[in-house]
């Protein structure tokens, strides 16, 4: 990995998914605070991250790697840590019955990969299904739901699924520009990762009778 | 151009995701509604910040002349980022007099006010705020949130008819 892009533009890439993952143009306070649970969730990912080899945590810190170079290394991670936690704060609902069953289900994926212990192209690809699910049921369907109903025969159906409800399915009305916001925040983090050094892949092959493993297999010449 | 130095590189990384981090960690703490906003605390940071002075005179005529609603709209213009202690005072006064009568007060408009004084307060040098104005009755900050607080306080001295002779500070 090109030093610039280790000391500078993956860190930047996080820090603008944590502000715009963190950004309530419509809510209460304008920039919401990752919450302990998405915290704790992100560190999971992160040890997911680096059994799947999507991350290689020693090629950002090594005692063989300069100070400043570790230096760099450190901040990587920790922006991608605190990255990850926005991200899930963000796809996750703010309240109600969405939100425990959100944690729920997420709580579980995370487990269950790390269980299966998949490899970074499985992983990636999971990570991209459960945050879309859960982009698809917080600003697609919920949205819907909460949204002001704009016609007499919608505010009643609204009024009787509340009143069925009790109030706790409907969330915060979001802002129309809060969806297109998650949506790039997604993006760029899954750039972010992709991007992550990932650990070699190891291979195996027979050399005079004895297997032997390593990173590529040396040209023998013939 | 010659490609960076890995060193220079890695420093030069380093250093603008410290600034990135700050700047972000700065939007986290101060919370600034807008853009404009959002400006307007980063340059009172700096100290260079500057309210729109003519805005600011034509609230204070706008307020000496008791069109309070208008006042506020002058000096919400003055000090778009809300982050002059002063201007702050006078949009909390102009909701204060144009909430006040003498039987009763406008909560909604106090309660406008009591946000405006503090974040007057909060502003100011030490918390403390003093406003040199012959016109005005109450001068400093503390006492005007405390006004604002008692008209929004509901209690048996609201019931009493020596108010009705009280007059608007």
């Amino acid at each position: 990995m090109k030093p610039i892009v280790e000391a500078c533009l993956l860190p930047l890439l996080f820090l603008t998914v944590i502000w715009l993952a963190a950004l309530r143009p419509g809510g209460p306070v304008m920039l919401v605070i990752p919450s302990v649970g998405a915290l704790v969730m992100a560190m999971v990912l992160l040890s997911l991250f680096v059994r799947s080899g999507t991350l290689a945590p020693d090629r950002l810190m090594h005692q063989s790697r300069s100070a400043l170079a570790n230096s760099n290394g450190l901040v990587l991670l920790l922006c991608a840590a605190f990255a990850s936690a926005a991200v899930i704060n963000l796809v996750i609902p703010d309240d109600g019955v969405p939100a425990l069953i959100g944690w729920a289900v997420l709580v579980s994926l995370l487990m269950q990969a790390l269980a299966i212990a998949p490899d970074r192209q499985r992983l990636l690809r999971g990570l991209l299904v459960t945050f879309g699910a859960a982009f698809t049921l917080k600003f697609v369907i919920l949205a819907a739901v909460s949204a002001p109903a704009e016609s007499r025969t919608a505010r009643i159906l609204q009024l009787l699924f509340d009143g069925l409800t009790l109030g706790s399915i409907s969330q915060r009305p979001p802002h129309p520009l809060e969806g297109y916001l998650a949506l790039v925040t997604l993006v760029l983090y899954f750039i972010g990762l992709a991007m992550l050094p990932s650990a070699r892949r190891r291979i195996e092959w027979v050399e005079q009778g004895v297997v032997v493993s390593g990173d590529r297999r040396p040209a023998t010449g013939d | 151009m010659p490609p960076l130095r890995e060193p220079v590189a890695r420093l030069i990384g380093l250093a603008t995701v410290a600034a990135y981090a700050v700047l972000i960690a700065w939007l986290f703490i101060t919370q600034p509604r807008s853009v404009v906003e959002a400006v307007g605390g980063m340059s009172a940071t700096l100290g260079t910040y500057q309210i729109d002075q003519q805005a600011f005179k034509d609230g204070l005529r706008f307020f000496r002349n008791d069109q309070f609603a208008e006042a506020r709209a002058a000096f919400g213009r003055a000090d778009p980022a809300g982050r002059d202690a002063t201007t702050q005072f006078y949009i909390a006064y102009a909701y204060y007099r144009d909430g006040w009568r003498r039987t009763h007060s406008d909560d909604a408009l106090f309660a406008e006010g009591v946000k405006a004084v503090d974040q007057a307060i909060a502003l100011a040098p030490n918390h403390r705020l003093d406003v040199d104005d012959p016109d005005l009755l109450m001068r400093n900050a503390d006492e005007l949130k405390a006004e604002l607080q008692d008209g929004l306080t509901r209690d048996a001295s609201d019931f009493n008819p020596v108010r009705l002779f009280r007059s608007r500070k």
